[in-house]
């Protein structure tokens, strides 16, 4: 017998979902997770890091403050610590955050370097057809990509990593921690929301324009497609409540969007593109988590803090597509003043590893028309305000007692391009150390080459 | 004596014959490895005149008060295509690359753009030279002529055309000859058989003569063919560019430069720090992209970020261009220069040698000179908000030719409009 459960027109955001006639309760099938973790925290690194300027990552800030981590938690974050017997690391002129967070990651499919295998067949996106919604980015990671060595030694703790935009479905995303492991499975961080990548504008439409492809060729065929998607999501939500058609792993994936369970984060640029996929996720009674690259999301901020929909924005990556004309440095900044929710992303792996500098690139770009934005502040854009977008706010970005000891001491001010990851702890156990560069990770693919270090 | 308040988009009256003078500068000579404290720059007839401590100001200058902070030379992008391109992913606004078969010479300096929004964003980054190069052509492994831009505030925007050769060699996603093996030979070739025609005594070479004779070197237009730029290599008067990054490669490219006795220049060198003894005797400099620390192929597989400092220190002339690598490199290539410099203190390049690789090397290194802030030297200068290799600091005014030009740029207009809505 299939799995049970009843939709009605308007879709349950209950998580669990009762078996009529059975006696066992089953969860909604889009909640399973056919690839779960294998990740295990390191044995934790109990130390009380002493004299820094904390930046807190939910907006504080603490000028000659302590942070004291146990058993892979953060403690107590204040000033003169009694220390109940753990390490102490003298942090006096450096800075401790939270680990840096990027929400829009192509790690371990758009692996360096590149060969032509990758331009015949690409494992970045899945382009059989605009819908991919039933592909899991996860079964295409590979572990032994050596970005992620090098996301961690500069400060990063957590990576969402997307399936691409070249689908309008394009399936579900998998949050990772950069560390070591034969598989992504020992990477993928548990506890957050499923994520889930949908993409808008020109990438899918140039696809569709192709003529060996069959999809839509125009902003509004891409539109009207998501729409029709969900129309059919729902249809099949109610015949399969009533046991009458086969599992369909794309339309689940849907139904499990409409039911709030799985998160969308849209990859879209233009005012107009953000204006109407809200539209639709309003028409369908869903939220989106985030709009990814969002490069006219100043012109509407309103529209953003109404639905409840973040922005995740480059600093500086404009002008390459004719969407991204209108992309201004000063973005984040203009949405943080508007009170909108906005985080830095950074959809490569070179600009994964200096994400605060993008921060730092946008708040210089606010001084310039008159905005200033403080330092505790900014880190929001890396570290908390990516963690909500990640439904991991409660786990990690914050330097709070209670949330996993995910933080970077940095050499100095995190926003200045000298400053280095002195110390990344993730879970509490020190994941790279700079002072002990020979102990640091090395992938598989690295090893053996000479020279890449 | 006007004062000329330091905000954004203010800018000086454009008068012909204008004298600036920009007073309490951290003046960056790059005569040493420290600046000069509270200077005044005195400017007129685009030339710097002094630059002195506590220096007067002259009757009737246009003061810029720096306020304490750095002023430097006009940075110099040591390689981009900005004026070139437009839309990188639309190909009728892209002007970088060659399909002409039948002559292997590409000069890029008449498709140079001024008015390109690309442009006005790296002079707003405090960039005022730059070395733009063509990407690669029908005629492997040259790709053409590249051109240093001077980066006024109008159309025109050529300094110097034809100062180098450009090649490409190495694996790659473009068209080729095959293996590398294959382009050392076409460039061996090339090289070959120039060098035989022009010891010959026939009337070809006096027909080059009276070609030079109508004009200065570099100002011709590009209508020269790609064989007259390679007899010019072979003179010693450009010098032979070759893109390429794999150690084999560099050191290959080493090579041809003591074979032929020609002036070659490394560009890309992700691998060159383990060339850096060869590279260092042959005088051979490298302009590099500091950001690098991922292959972005197999040639790269070397590529490390302390690239710069290990081969300053080996006596390699380091500069940095390609900043940031793709998109980057044109669309923020004065702001990539910056982060490049910075990323390669971060990785062990002293500052003031950070600075020349944004300044004095690119000019030198592409055969033009200058990029000093010193009595005499070109009136391209730039004051800081702050230091200038930190990505958080803006530039506050900038100097072409002696001029004060816009740092506004579109983006500057856009976010200006759109500032109050909520």
């Amino acid at each position: 017998m299939g799995m049970g459960g009843r939709f009605g027109s308007a879709i349950a955001a209950a998580a669990l979902l009762t078996v009529p006639g059975a006696a066992q309760v089953r969860q909604a099938p889009w909640r399973d997770d056919p690839f779960p973790s294998r990740y295990m925290p390191a044995a934790p690194d109990d130390m009380l890091l002493r004299g820094a300027t904390v930046l807190d990552g939910a907006g504080g800030r603490i000028d000659g403050g302590d942070v004291l981590v146990r058993g892979g938690r953060i403690v107590a974050v204040g000033k003169a610590l009694a220390n109940p017997g753990v390490r102490e690391v003298d942090a006096k002129g450096r800075w401790i955050t939270p680990g840096v967070i990027d929400v829009h990651s192509h790690d371990g499919t758009y692996v360096l370097p590149l060969t032509d295998i990758d331009r015949e067949a690409s494992d970045v996106s899945e382009v059989a057809s605009p819908n991919a919604a039933d592909t899991w980015i996860e079964t295409a990671v590979n572990a032994q990509d050596m970005a992620f060595d090098r996301a961690l030694a500069a400060g990063v703790t957590t990576i969402q990593i997307l399936p691409g935009s070249t689908p309008i479905f394009a399936g579900r995303s998998v949050v990772v921690k950069p560390l070591r492991a034969p598989t992504v499975w020992g990477m993928k961080a548990v506890g957050g929301v499923q994520g889930f990548k949908m993409a808008c504008g020109e990438n899918p439409k140039s696809w569709g324009a192709d003529d060996d492809n069959d999809g839509p060729t125009s902003r509004q065929g891409v539109i009207a497609y998501m729409r029709q998607g969900f129309l059919d999501a729902q249809a099949y939500g109610r015949e399969r409540a009533a046991g009458k058609v086969a599992r369909d792993l794309r339309k689940e994936a849907l139904l499990g969007i409409l039911a709030g369970d799985v998160r969308v984060n849209l990859h879209c640029y233009r005012a107009g593109d953000i204006a109407a996929v809200l539209s639709v996720a309003k028409e369908f009674g869903f939220r989106i988590g985030a709009i990814h690259h969002a490069t006219e999301a100043y012109k509407i901020p309103g529209l953003l803090r109404e639905s409840g929909t973040c922005a995740a924005v480059w600093a500086d990556w404009w002008g390459f597509k004719m969407e991204a004309q209108d992309a201004v440095r000063a973005e984040a900044p203009l949405l943080e003043r508007a009170g909108a929710c906005v985080m830095m992303h950074s959809d490569s792996p070179a600009d994964g590893q200096r994400l605060n500098i993008t921060a730092a690139k946008a708040a210089a770009a606010g001084r310039r028309i008159g905005i200033d934005t403080p330092p505790e502040t900014m880190i929001k854009w890396t570290t908390s305000n990516p963690a909500k977008l990640l439904g991991l706010d409660r786990q990690v970005g914050t330097l709070a007692p209670g949330y996993r000891a995910d933080l970077v001491l940095w050499s100095g001010d995190p926003f200045s391009i000298y400053s280095k990851a002195d110390l990344v702890l993730i879970d509490g156990a020190v994941a790279w150390d700079r002072a002990k560069p020979r102990t640091g990770p090395v992938s598989d693919f690295e090893l053996g080459r000479g020279g890449v270090r | 004596m006007r004062t000329i308040a330091m905000l954004l988009g203010l800018t000086a009256t454009p008068a012909a014959a204008q004298t600036i003078a920009v007073t309490h500068a951290e003046a960056w000579t790059m005569e040493r490895a420290e600046p000069v404290r509270d200077a005044t720059i005195v400017i007129e007839g685009g030339k710097v005149v002094s630059v002195t401590p506590g220096g007067a100001v002259p009757q009737g200058a246009s003061v810029i008060d720096a306020r304490g902070k750095p002023v430097t030379p006009g940075l110099v992008s040591g390689a981009t295509q900005i004026g070139l391109v437009e839309v990188s992913g639309s190909g009728d606004t892209r002007d970088q690359a060659s399909t002409d078969e039948r002559n292997s010479g590409f000069d890029v300096s008449r498709a140079l753009n001024g008015n390109s929004t690309l442009v006005s964003l790296t002079r707003a980054d405090g960039v005022t030279r730059a070395l733009i190069y063509p990407s690669p052509s029908r005629t492997p492994p040259f790709n053409g002529e590249a051109s240093i831009a001077r980066l006024r505030d109008r159309v025109d925007i050529l300094d110097t055309s034809d100062v180098a050769v450009y090649a490409v060699i190495g694996g790659g996603a473009w068209e080729r000859l095959g293996s590398r093996a294959s382009q050392w030979s076409a460039l061996h070739k090339v090289l070959g058989d120039a060098r035989r025609a022009m010891a010959a005594p026939a009337g070809d070479e006096k027909k080059d003569k009276k070609d030079k004779r109508e004009g200065p070197r570099g100002r011709r237009g590009g209508h020269h063919a790609g064989e007259e730029m390679i007899r010019e290599v072979l003179r010693g008067e450009v010098p032979l560019a070759i893109q390429t990054h794999r150690e084999s490669d560099i050191r290959q490219a080493a090579a041809l430069a003591g074979e032929y006795g020609i002036r070659v220049v490394i560009v890309g060198g992700a691998e060159a720090w383990r060339a850096a003894e060869p590279l260092a005797a042959a005088k051979i400099p490298v302009v590099l992209d500091p950001q690098a620390n991922l292959p972005g192929s197999f040639d790269q597989l070397g590529v490390r970020q302390d690239n710069a400092a290990l081969l300053a220190r080996a006596g390699v002339t380091v500069a940095i261009g390609q900043a940031g690598g793709a998109i980057h490199s044109n669309y923020n290539a004065g702001m990539a220069l910056r982060e490049g410099a910075g990323i390669a203190v971060a990785n062990g390049l002293p500052y003031a040698d950070a600075l020349r690789a944004v300044t004095v090397n690119p000019l030198s290194i592409w055969g033009r000179g200058g990029g000093m802030l010193t009595a005499g030297s070109d009136a391209d200068l730039v004051v800081w908000d702050g230091d200038p290799l930190e990505p958080s600091t803006n530039a506050m005014a900038v100097i072409v030719e002696g001029r004060q030009v816009s740092t506004r740029s579109r983006q500057d207009l856009l976010a200006e409009r759109y500032r109050d809505i909520r």
